[in-house]
């Protein structure tokens, strides 16, 4: 597969990330969006990454990485790329307008791909002429992109099933760890991680105290091996954030029970404690 | 099971149906045990056997044999023991049906298991998500490789007593 032009769209955080990635590979990519504020903002942070990573001797050939990296608005975007990743804001009647005008602007051979974490791909490809379904599908990054080595392939209803292991192949071969599934709410990792939440919740109940959830954080992190308890994940992720998430996969599987939320989750949320960025969540900070 | 006596305790080791543990409890009275009870809840058997001091969580036990254990009689003798068996207690003041590990793990196998079985994705897929997508030290079909038996006799467990739906265990467990 030839994957050598690469057009991001969305200069936000994610779509930083997966630019900077693709350029770290050795893709030609430019980064897309409507504001040319924030095409500058994105580009600064990409090349003084690079340049720490430079200094501390973790990166060569400075010169020629920023090279392949470009910044321009929609309108004036090389149209013929291989592959264009799609990471805007998460709205769906925005990226499906989008994505009409990009089979507008874009060849019929390329790859067009949505990095969304919450939409069907289904509902978007309904966007798309019919010819070009079949190369349409999700390519969902993780935060962030240039360390968090999973892309999980997600294939629509139409997609090409050749085209989802031509990429898989693709990414497998770099420095990305694919797994391909099927288009379905919360993929694999959104729903998957659901109880590592749900259940904690569960066992400290709704009048959990300070010193439970630090031992249920503990546990988890010294009996379970992972790098962060549910709580304290919880608070760095924005408790809000993590709610909506959860209530989104909730709804999209008609309430099933394993995906609810609980109460404490919502009473957090009413009382704008959303974790760090807020200074309190389950903790408090200073 | 496994059992370890020494001086006036014993140690109790391993998978067994809640009969077969009370059958250890009634026959050892003498003693004073502590007992792997992952898929079960210790408040259960503390209320029913004054010899039962105590109880640990084993089911996961990977090569750092870090355990939960919940004392309701601490005896510096039982970490001791553990410790010499070559287990790391990490001692606790929740008890939880299924401890705290055991049942959190179990939820997200049962959730990658309810995701194989409609097909969203392969076991290794799944796996490759989970330990790169956010960091998990295992992927969920290696924590459930050869224990779909207690990760089902946990979810049966919790789900009788919460009558809570979102335990109904997989078809493929």
């Amino acid at each position: 597969m030839k994957l050598e032009k690469v057009v991001v769209i969305g200069a936000g955080t994610m779509g930083s990330g997966i630019a900077q990635w693709f350029a770290q590979t050795g893709c030609i990519v430019t980064l897309v969006d409507s504001s040319e504020t924030q095409l500058q903002k994105a580009l600064a942070g990409i090349h003084d990454s690079w340049d720490k990573l430079t200094s501390r001797g973790k990166l060569t050939g400075l010169e020629a990485l920023k090279q392949r990296l470009s910044i321009s608005t929609l309108d004036g975007v090389d149209p013929g790329p291989d592959l264009v990743v799609e990471a805007i804001i998460e709205d769906l009647d925005i990226k499906k307008t989008l994505f009409l005008r990009l089979t507008e602007l874009f060849s019929s051979d390329a790859i067009l791909a949505s990095n969304t974490s919450s939409f069907p791909i289904a509902q978007m490809a309904e966007a798309l002429p019919s010819p070009r379904r079949g190369r349409f599908l999700g390519l969902h990054f993780f935060n962030p992109a240039t360390v968090m080595k999973l892309v999980e392939v997600i294939k629509g209803p139409e997609t090409d099933e050749g085209l989802c292991h031509d990429l898989y192949r693709w990414f497998d071969e770099r420095d990305k760890k694919p797994a391909l599934c099927k288009d379905s709410p919360g993929f694999i990792v959104n729903r998957v991680a659901r109880n590592f939440y749900g259940e904690p919740l569960r066992i400290v109940g709704e009048e959990a105290d300070e010193n439970q959830l630090r031992e249920v954080d503990a546990v988890l992190r010294e009996v379970g091996g992972f790098r962060m308890g549910p709580f304290e994940l919880m608070d760095l992720i924005g408790i809000d954030i993590n709610y909506s998430v959860t209530c989104s996969v909730w709804e999209a599987y008609g309430k099933e029970p394993r995906f609810a939320p609980h109460p404490l989750q919502r009473k957090l949320v009413e009382e704008k404690r959303y974790g760090r960025k807020s200074k309190r969540g389950f903790y408090t900070y200073d | 099971m496994t059992n370890v006596s020494f001086d006036e305790f014993l140690l109790n080791f391993g998978f067994g149906t809640k009969d077969e543990k009370r059958e250890v409890l009634r026959a050892n009275p003498e003693k004073l045990i502590a007992m792997d009870l992952s898929c079960y809840d210790p408040q259960e058997f503390y209320a029913e056997f004054p010899n039962l001091v105590g109880s640990f969580a084993a089911l996961f036990c990977d090569e750092a044999k870090k355990i939960e254990v919940h004392f309701r009689v601490r005896h510096e003798a039982i970490v001791r023991k553990m410790t010499e068996l070559g287990f790391n207690p990490l001692e606790v003041s929740i008890v939880s049906c299924g401890f705290i590990f055991p049942r959190t793990i179990a939820q997200i196998i049962n959730e990658a298991h309810f995701a194989l079985e409609e097909g969203v994705a392969g076991r290794e897929d799944i796996n490759r998500a989970m330990r790169f997508g956010v960091n998990y030290p295992k992927g969920p079909f290696e924590w459930s490789a050869g224990r779909e038996l207690f990760v089902r006799t946990l979810l049966g467990e919790l789900l009788t007593k919460t009558q809570d739906k979102r335990y109904v265990a997989s078809r493929l467990l």
